[in-house]
């Protein structure tokens, strides 16, 4: 396992305004990294630097061993890009467009198997303005994969897309993963991070505020389930107490809530008590706590805001 | 290979666009189309009425030698009628005969014509177009010279021969020709530029194709080869379409016309540039280049020679970029002139050409770049 990404207090400054504060993180070979933030948090302005396509105002970062400001030239070479709401060239078909784009990184590409990869071989005498926003971003991603990248910089490629278009993104982000390639992408989306990221970075207001995998971080983040379950004899809400990580419990009739660190531990515990106390559980429901919960309790305001 | 593709690529990318074929093609053609319809320099036709109610024999055939003079067209009516034509002015003038302008022959030999008074034929000229109308007098006086001198059976002194000497004539559409092709350069250098760039630069394209280890220049190299081809492309189509429906004649060396047509291109290309630098937005790109390019397109020796502008205009207008290519253009196909006369006209814009193209690299870049 080697670093293929290392950032160090990597800063971009716009006169007194701080978009990017000193950030330091490393991205290991063929893992999907996410950055996950609010707009405006510097999630883009730190892909761009990385990607060479923005200035560094302070620290810096390398790729594959290359320095980024050095040699901006070779870093673009080894990453496949792709943009925030990215467009392309009118009047080309998306043949001639990935053709086009391979010449940009010097190669021939066989135009035809990118689009297939990307379910679009059967548009590919189409043009861009006749494809849907879901079809766009999957040609930005047959784009981004004309050079056969070692890293893929993907900024919310999901951003703006319904929920079955998402899917449909998240099943190709997938598959390229498994072709080995390491890929850092943006998101202001829980769900999305959960689904494709090995780790996480959570930042806010130009700093990370946490890194780890998503399960990680919602242990370590002091964030709380909630089981709710009725029961139809009441019983001494103190037995329920007493069960391991519980926070705190609250009962109204024959309604019973719990908060709990880890759910893992108490509902096994739960159900014992159950067979103990020879109660019958009724409506249990689980609700876990999520990326959202942690940015909540991290940050003390919500993502959307 | 890069900028190769990358070239065929804009290649076809400008033969799809329709607003670029437009500015490039269609529009310059129609602008020909109608001033060579208008044709400023044809000989009008002068309509003149004529009224004769009942005329003697000789005086009908009068008439018929009037009616065979080129470029009039005669219409015989009643006099009402005919004053009314002339007051809505669809005559330049009328004549009114006498019916016995000149008299039958006499059936007596011996009387002498001598004897007949004088008639006279009454001329009504329409005063808004009082020179057509001199001109229809005059022609009308040596009708009826000709007429008097055949009577008298004079001897004839003196006579007018006039020989067709073929000589390098220049019509209004010579004129105009290299002044369109002029326009369209400008036309196309500019607008497919202005436009196409700041689409690229607002929708992020720019910004993507930075993001790939290509250098800007090769891009804007490709692009630049694709409008100076284009440039050649479109200097042939209007100078075929001249030669063949205006039956234009091109003088000078075509060689001298593509190498006049590059250096206009590439300055033009410069503005272009420099436009898409200023503008934010494509909505703006009209504005600004207009702002520009329109007044040019009438002060540029376009449609009229400069020297009929005031005197101090001319001073203003003698410098702008677009001058010296109608100029150039029109000494080479309307004169024949060779790269001696029009060297001038090619090193001002060589220092249009280096002047825009500095301005193009302030303003413009393919990351945020302003002024």
């Amino acid at each position: 396992m080697t670093d293929i990404i290392q950032v160090h207090g990597l800063t971009k400054r716009y006169g007194d305004f701080t978009a990017v504060d000193g950030i330091s993180f490393s991205v290991v070979s063929g893992e999907t990294f996410g950055i996950l933030g609010p707009n405006g948090a510097g999630k883009t302005t730190t892909l761009e630097m990385v990607e060479g396509l923005k200035g560094i105002s302070g620290g810096g970062a390398t790729l594959d061993g290359l320095d980024v400001k050095r040699e901006p030239r070779l870093v673009k070479a080894l990453i496949g890009v792709q943009l925030q709401a990215s467009s392309f060239f009118d009047n080309l078909n998306l043949k001639e467009l990935v053709e086009t784009f391979g010449a940009l990184y010097g190669r021939k590409v066989d135009a035809m198997k990118l689009l297939q990869d990307v379910e679009l071989e059967d548009k590919w005498k189409s043009m861009v303005r006749e494809l849907s926003g879901g079809q766009k971003q999957r040609l930005s991603i047959a784009v981004a994969l004309v050079n056969d990248p070692k890293v893929l910089f993907l900024d919310e490629p999901t951003t703006g897309l319904d929920p079955q278009a998402r899917r449909h993104l998240w099943g190709l982000i997938t598959a390229v993963k498994k072709q080995g390639k390491t890929i850092v992408l943006t998101t202001h989306y829980m769900e999305e991070a959960e689904v494709l990221c090995d780790r996480v970075a959570i930042m806010d207001h130009a700093k990370i505020i946490a890194l780890d995998t998503p399960v990680n971080l919602l242990r370590f983040a002091d964030v709380v389930s909630t089981i709710e379950f009725s029961i139809e004899q009441p019983i001494d809400p103190e037995h329920l107490r007493k069960l391991p990580a519980v926070e705190s419990v609250s009962s109204e009739d024959h309604g019973y809530q719990i908060l709990t660190k880890d759910p893992e531990q108490t509902l096994p515990a739960l159900f014992k008590l159950e067979g103990e106390l020879r109660f019958k559980l009724f409506d249990l429901q689980l609700r876990q706590a999520t990326l959202e919960d942690v940015f909540l309790k991290l940050t003390g305001h919500s993502l959307r805001e | 290979m890069t900028t190769r593709i990358l070239t065929i690529s804009a290649i076809k990318m400008f033969v799809r666009n329709r607003q670029a074929l437009f500015f490039t093609l269609f529009m310059p053609l129609i602008i020909m189309t109608i001033f060579g319809l208008i044709g400023f320099d044809r000989v009008p036709t002068l309509k003149i009425g004529v009224v004769a109610a009942t005329p003697t024999p000789p005086t009908e055939e009068f008439i018929t030698r009037l009616k065979d003079i080129p470029n009039v067209e005669l219409f015989r009516n009643s006099e009402e009628s005919e004053r009314a034509a002339l007051l809505k002015g669809d005559r330049v003038a009328v004549f009114l005969i006498p019916d016995d302008l000149i008299p039958a022959p006499p059936t007596n030999p011996d009387s002498s014509p001598n004897a007949t008074t004088t008639k006279s034929v009454r001329v009504l000229e329409n005063v808004a177009q009082s020179q057509y109308a001199k001109t229809a007098t005059s022609l009308l006086s040596r009708v009826l010279d000709q007429t008097a001198l055949a009577m008298a059976q004079a001897p004839k002194f003196f006579d007018v021969q006039t020989e067709e000497v073929s000589v390098k004539q220049t019509r209004y559409i010579d004129f105009l020709l290299p002044g369109i092709v002029g326009l369209a350069l400008m036309q196309m250098a500019v607008f497919s530029v202005a436009f196409i760039f700041t689409d690229y630069k607002e929708k992020g394209i720019l910004k993507r194709l930075v993001a790939s280890p290509m250098k800007p220049s090769q891009f804007v190299a490709a692009n630049v080869i694709t409008r100076l081809i284009i440039a050649l492309v479109q200097t042939a189509v209007l100078i075929a379409v001249g030669v063949l429906l205006y039956k234009t004649h091109v003088y000078g060396a075509w060689w001298l016309i593509g190498l006049i047509a590059t250096f206009g291109a590439v300055m033009f290309l410069g503005l272009g540039f420099t436009i898409s630098g200023l503008a934010r937005t494509v909505d703006a790109v009209p504005a600004i280049a207009n702002l520009i390019v329109f007044p040019m397109l009438f002060l540029g020796g376009t449609f009229f020679p400069i020297d009929t502008m005031p005197v101090w205009l001319q001073h203003v207008v003698k410098y702008l970029p677009l001058q010296y290519l109608t100029h150039s253009l029109r000494e080479v196909m309307a004169n024949g002139a060779g790269l001696g006369v029009i060297a001038t006209d090619l090193y001002w814009m060589l220092g249009w050409s280096v002047a825009l193209i500095f301005l193009a690299n302030l303003t413009f870049g393919f990351e945020e770049k302003r002024l």
